[in-house]
């Protein structure tokens, strides 16, 4: 068997691979719910119906896919340059700790003031938290894989001792329950980011947010000089080198860059839908880990994250409210993993052509 | 070597082809048992084509290769070192941070079962090394070692599994005087005991010192086997480079001004792997003047053009284009003083491979005006500049927006001429820049290399290619070993003494 | 004064017993990676040998040392089995192991298959009926010092005690070890020597996911002997962290493995003793140190001695005319 590299990639191979890949994985999971005793039609079209169609979901799965295409754009901002960021759960974190700390801060101002700063703040702590690995990367060579992923760690435990190991500033110690069961402080009304509705769905602030931060990625990478750079080294480092392009400066820039649009996710947390610092739920959540699928499955192209980030949302926010003893938990992630194999196996097929032959013998 | 000794190893008949080029024409080769043979010829003779043959690592196309007499057929490396086969290649086959006990120590030919004994692995080494006179410390890791220690652990790998005929693939290309003296005096030693040594070069020196015959291939055919005690230097050489020269291009008349674009004095340079490249190298060149770089490839050819372009540092001495004297491993610099380049490596450092060809045409001035403007790319500029571009220069694309690797070898390097002369450059430097194309594409680039001299270009040409390099250049200069063996006005220019500088004789 | 109630030996021994899954996750990795996988599935892996482990407790029926031994075995093949996708993937179908070893740890891991098998099994909520319990071996449970760490663990340490110094005789004594040694530095030197890459890829990553099980197998049989969805907080993240802090070799996982145990632990002894310090201190340890060798390691001096497989992560292609 020898896979040859393929020359052109068709234009058709670069779409239906992908359905096919979500197809297949919706079978295997048919598979292994009917192995365990569920109706895999009946549990897919639940999962469906919970996430797109039935009265609110659509509102609901905003609020799921919001994160995850900040943290998808995240992820493919970085992966376009062939820099692994998989840091955008710690930068999602430290961007939130950075809005709350604006919010908190601003509390007497009017929101128009108070919601550019929590953003501000936001893709600042992002992005600082991002150009570390990005400068460990650039200037020691060191991993940057795991780099980020030990700072993950870091800035979860760094929130979790602001709220319950602390008296700090982000911290509620005005109310005696306060004081005893830990928690931040709540932001003020003002600092609510508003959601717009549209006919009956409601779209959090943060989602149109997401959007404009796609096109612009989108314009950034296709337009600028930045993005043809961008574009030549995750190519081709060498001919990055040959023209003469800074591209120790370029990877700590686009790190940075990765890290702030996961911060902004963190931003979007607190203004829009927890309006506190929550330890808990921001790490539970997983929303990191979950935009690099995103990204990979919409082969880092902006626009195909937003649409991939309302799919798995819509997954995801279906699983959770489906969740209870005739709907197992755990079949969501399930899910979301099959789908990202066969999609890993299917690029194979898009980048590789397989062919079979036999060794043949030379006449002597 | 005793007289009438028996043929050790025998091919007949060999051919061997890849697309568009015949490596190797029907060629016949022996050597025999206890002989030092050479294998002498420039690149693109077909010599490494021959020894990848002998070991297995190609089939070839039709032909019979006998070991001992008895016909062989090698399907993988394996077979030929079952057969008694070892080969020590160009770029060694070792584990860096491994010792050198462990490097012996692995795969299956090794020896030995489950157990790694490395002490006794190591007596072993140790043996091996005094016998052949080749000190080499067991323990020492493979990073830890010079080049020319490596080449002894690949000598005595090769040895350890039993070979009884030993192929070297330009053996000296990376050692000191010395350490080379010190392989001859080996080399000498495995033929005394009977085993058979090939060995591949293009310097003349080493085959008079160490040889008992040589075979000479020119262009993928051989021309025979000599006594080296029946031959000379000079026949070799002419031989090995000698034909009759057609001039298919006559240069239009240009002239060569006095003006010094670009000055070299005293450069050293060392190499990727810490050796030293290049040598004191002293060169000028002129305005409107083609000076071609001769000289068989890994002479220094690479990091001559990378220091020049800024893409290698320079130990010492100084480089200016124009007066200015170059950073160093600075590319930037260097295209902004006018140096355009070139490169070898076309697909992988001269053109981003995945993007379109308008991407790659801006390659070298995205960061100016008219194509870059507040930091926003003008793809409609870029769009008519690539249209122009592909039109002036014949760029035989489906479209502007094709991804550069789909196109043939000689649009790509049409492509990165005309970024590259399109730039109003003051120096270019062409590093083999007709290599694998086909004769149009070949007289397209000779022709616009001809027309960038006569527009006042500098243009250093660095070719293996000597009939290139005698058709285009005005000046020649020779590189061997990282020093430049003699600088020649193109009337002037003797082949035959061309050939012997190149193979390491000075004047 | 009970010497044995000491806080440093009260740590040692609680750094022994936390410490222990991680030592059995992060020497699977070890091996995985010295043959050039890397695999960021072993959190995933853990959770998958955390639950088919607890699941064979729950329903086999038999003298303690049977079912705790069968719980094991099933958790390794479990967790095999898993890793067997990421084998298919990064090693035949050359795909991006980062990425694939993420969406393993998605696929397996809390919210994934564990999650689910755990649901649909009920395994919540109920205590297993088999636990990996501290043995008291030879009577000297109480000697001073030695008798809390050395002699009254439980028999999943034990052999983790078996595992570390095969590990390093397989490595840096045998003839497959000085293969797969070679495959992560060099794959194409391997290659030439006949080694076949892809088979030693495929066992040293498959051996990477029974180790893991193992590890996970711990939390559900022998920390808490209990099942919860995600138990293992994040234990397998710390083995891929704890394998570069070891420098890629067995005995100094041991250490590492330790080390990163007594600082899990040590926030909450010291709570018990009053002292006060933030826990999240000792708990961002691990992981700034990981950081730092990390640096350190890819510094040209350390590079050479002490650095990673040199092929880790990049697929292998034996370049064909």
């Amino acid at each position: 068997m020898r896979i040859e590299r393929r020359l052109t990639t068709p234009r058709w191979l670069r779409v239906v691979v992908p359905a096919a890949s979500l197809l297949t994985a919706f079978v295997l999971a048919g598979v292994i719910e009917l192995v365990t005793g569920h109706d895999p039609i009946a549990t897919t079209s639940r999962l469906i119906d919970r996430g797109f169609f039935a009265s609110g979901a659509l509102s609901a799965t905003l609020v799921t896919a919001t994160p995850l295409l900040l943290t998808g754009l995240a992820a493919a901002a970085a992966f376009r340059m062939l820099t692994w960021n998989i840091g955008a759960e710690g930068q999602l974190v430290v961007g939130a700790v950075g809005a709350s700390g604006a919010g908190i801060f601003l509390h007497d101002q009017p929101p128009a003031l108070i919601i550019p700063a929590m953003m501000a703040a936001g893709c600042l702590a992002g992005a600082a938290w991002g150009a570390i690995p990005g400068l460990l990367r650039a200037y020691f060579n060191t991993n940057e894989i795991i780099t980020s992923l030990m700072l993950n760690y870091v800035a979860g435990l760094l929130i979790s001792y602001l709220i319950f190991d602390s008296h700090s500033y982000w911290r509620d110690l005005t109310t005696f329950t306060a004081r005893v069961f830990p928690q931040g402080k709540y932001l003020v009304p003002a600092a609510s980011w508003p959601a717009i509705g549209a006919g009956t769905v409601v779209i959090p602030f943060g989602f149109l947010v997401g959007v404009v931060a796609a096109a612009g990625l989108f314009v950034l990478y296709r337009y600028t000089r930045f993005g043809y750079e961008v574009r030549v080294i995750g190519d081709s480092r060498a001919a990055g080198r040959y023209a003469g392009m800074r591209i120790n400066r370029k990877i700590v820039a686009v790190m940075a860059l990765s890290g702030a649009l996961a911060g902004l996710g963190g931003a979007s947390q607190i203004g829009d839908f927890r309006h506190v610092l929550d330890p808990r739920g921001l790490q539970q959540a997983g929303y990191g880990y979950a935009g690099i699928v995103v990204a990979a499955l919409a082969q880092l192209n902006p626009f195909a994250v937003i649409l991939v980030a309302f799919l798995l949302g819509g997954l995801t926010n279906a699983g959770y409210s489906l969740q209870g003893p005739d709907f197992p938990a755990g079949l969501v992630g399930t899910l979301q993993g099959l789908i990202l194999f066969c999609a890993l196996a299917g690029e194979l097929l898009v980048r590789y052509r397989v062919r079979f032959r036999r060794l043949t013998v030379a006449p002597a | 070597m005793a007289a009438g000794a028996a043929p050790a190893v025998t091919l007949r008949g060999i051919v061997k082809q890849f697309p568009g080029v015949v490596a190797n024409d029907h060629v016949d080769f022996e050597a025999l048992q206890g002989e030092i043979h050479a294998l002498l010829g420039e690149n693109g003779a077909g010599k490494s084509t021959l020894s990848n043959i002998m070991t297995g690592l190609y089939r070839p196309d039709e032909g019979e290769i006998r070991v001992h007499g008895a016909p062989v057929e090698f399907h993988a490396p394996r077979d030929a070192l079952a057969a008694g086969i070892g080969m020590v290649h160009q770029h060694f086959r070792l584990a860096a941070s491994f010792t050198v006990a462990e490097n012996f120590a692995l795969g299956a030919h090794a020896g030995g079962g489950f157990r790694l004994d490395l002490a006794a692995i190591e007596r072993r080494v140790t043996e091996l090394a005094q016998r052949y006179r080749m000190p080499v410390n067991p323990r020492a890791r493979i990073w830890q070692l010079s080049v020319g220690e490596r080449q002894r652990v690949e000598i005595l790998k090769a040895l350890y599994r039993g070979a009884r005929i030993l192929i070297l693939d330009e053996p000296t290309s990376l050692l000191t005087p010395q350490e080379a003296d010190n392989l001859f005096a080996t080399l000498r030693l495995m033929s005394a005991e009977g085993r058979t040594v090939i060995f591949i070069t293009h310097k003349l020196e080493e085959v008079m010192a160490v040889s008992d015959r040589v075979t000479i291939l020119r262009r993928g055919r051989s021309l025979g086997t000599v006594l080296t005690t029946a031959t000379t230097p000079r026949e070799l050489a002419r031989l090995m480079v000698g034909r009759d020269v057609v001039f298919t291009l006559k240069p239009e008349g240009h002239t060569v001004g006095q003006t010094v674009l670009l000055e070299l004095r005293e450069v050293y340079a060392e190499s990727d792997l810490g050796t030293v490249a290049l040598h004191g190298v002293d060169l000028q060149l002129h305005a409107g003047e083609i000076l071609g770089i001769a000289g068989v490839a890994g002479n220094g050819q690479r990091e001559l053009a990378e220091v020049i372009t800024g893409m290698r540092p320079r130990v010492t001495g100084k480089v200016a284009v124009g007066g200015i004297s170059l950073r160093g491993a600075d590319p930037r610099q260097a295209i902004e003083l006018g140096v355009a380049h070139v490169p070898e490596d076309r697909l992988g450092t001269g053109v981003a491979p995945s993007l379109t060809i308008a991407d790659n045409l801006i390659l070298k001035d995205y960061r100016q005006p008219p194509i870059c403007t507040a930091g926003f790319i003008r793809y409609d500029r870029v769009r008519i500049r690539a249209a122009d571009l592909i039109e002036r220069f014949d760029i035989k694309a489906v479209s502007p927006q094709t991804p550069t690797r789909l196109l043939a070898g000689g649009n790509v390097q049409k492509v990165l001429l005309a970024r590259e002369l399109s730039g109003s450059p003051r120096v270019m430097v062409a590093a083999s820049p007709t290599r694998g194309l086909d004769v149009a594409a070949t007289e397209s680039v000779r022709s616009l290399l001809l027309q960038a001299a006569a527009q006042g270009v500098g243009v250093l040409l660095i070719s293996e290619d000597l009939d290139e390099i005698l058709a285009l250049a005005d000046r020649i200069a020779v590189l061997y070993e990282g020093r430049v063996m003699g600088v020649v006005g193109r009337a002037q220019a003797d082949v035959e003494d061309l050939g012997l500088m190149m193979a390491g004789s000075a004047r | 004064m009970n010497l044995n109630n000491t806080l440093l030996v009260v740590i040692a021994a609680s750094a022994i017993f936390y410490g222990t899954p991680l030592l059995f996750a992060s020497v699977g990795e070890l091996l995985a990676e010295r043959s050039g996988v890397l695999n960021l599935g072993v959190e995933g892996m853990m959770l998958v040998g955390a639950v088919s482990a607890f699941w064979t407790v729950q329903h086999l029926h038999g003298p303690d040392w049977v079912v705790l031994s069968a719980a094991v075995l099933v958790a390794a093949l479990a967790a095999t089995a898993t890793s067997l996708i990421h084998a298919v993937l990064a090693v035949s179908l050359r795909a991006n192991q980062i990425v694939s070893g993420l969406a393993l740890t998605i696929f397996a891991g809390a919210a994934g298959l564990s999650s689910y098998l755990g649901n649909i099994g009920h395994l919540g909520g109920h205590p297993a009926l088999h636990e990996f319990k501290a043995v008291d071996v030879f009577g000297l449970g109480q000697t001073p010092i030695l008798g809390p760490l050395v002699f009254h663990q439980n028999a999943l340490v034990y052999a983790s005690w078996v595992l570390v110094p095969l590990a390093m005789v397989y490595l840096y004594r045998t003839r497959p070890g000085l293969h797969v040694r070679a495959v992560g530095e060099s794959p194409e030197t391997a290659d030439a020597m006949g080694v076949n890459v892809a088979a030693y890829r495929y066992v040293h990553t498959l051996i990477g996911g029974a180790l893991a099980g193992v590890g996970g197998a711990y939390f559900s049989l022998a920390i808490t002997p209990n099942w919860v969805d995600g138990m293992t907080s994040g234990a397998g993240w710390i083995a891929i962290a704890l394998v570069i802090f070891a420098f890629w070799r067995p005995e100094l996982a041991l250490v590492g493995a330790y080390l990163f145990g007594a600082f899990s632990s040590l926030a909450f002894t010291l709570q018990t003793r009053q002292v006060h310090l933030p826990p999240e201190v000792f708990n961002s340890l691990p992981y700034l140190m990981t950081i730092l060798v990390l640096v350190f390691v890819s510094t040209g001096w350390a590079k050479r001695r002490l650095g990673a497989p040199a092929s880790l992560g990049v697929p292998y292609v034996r370049e064909e005319r």
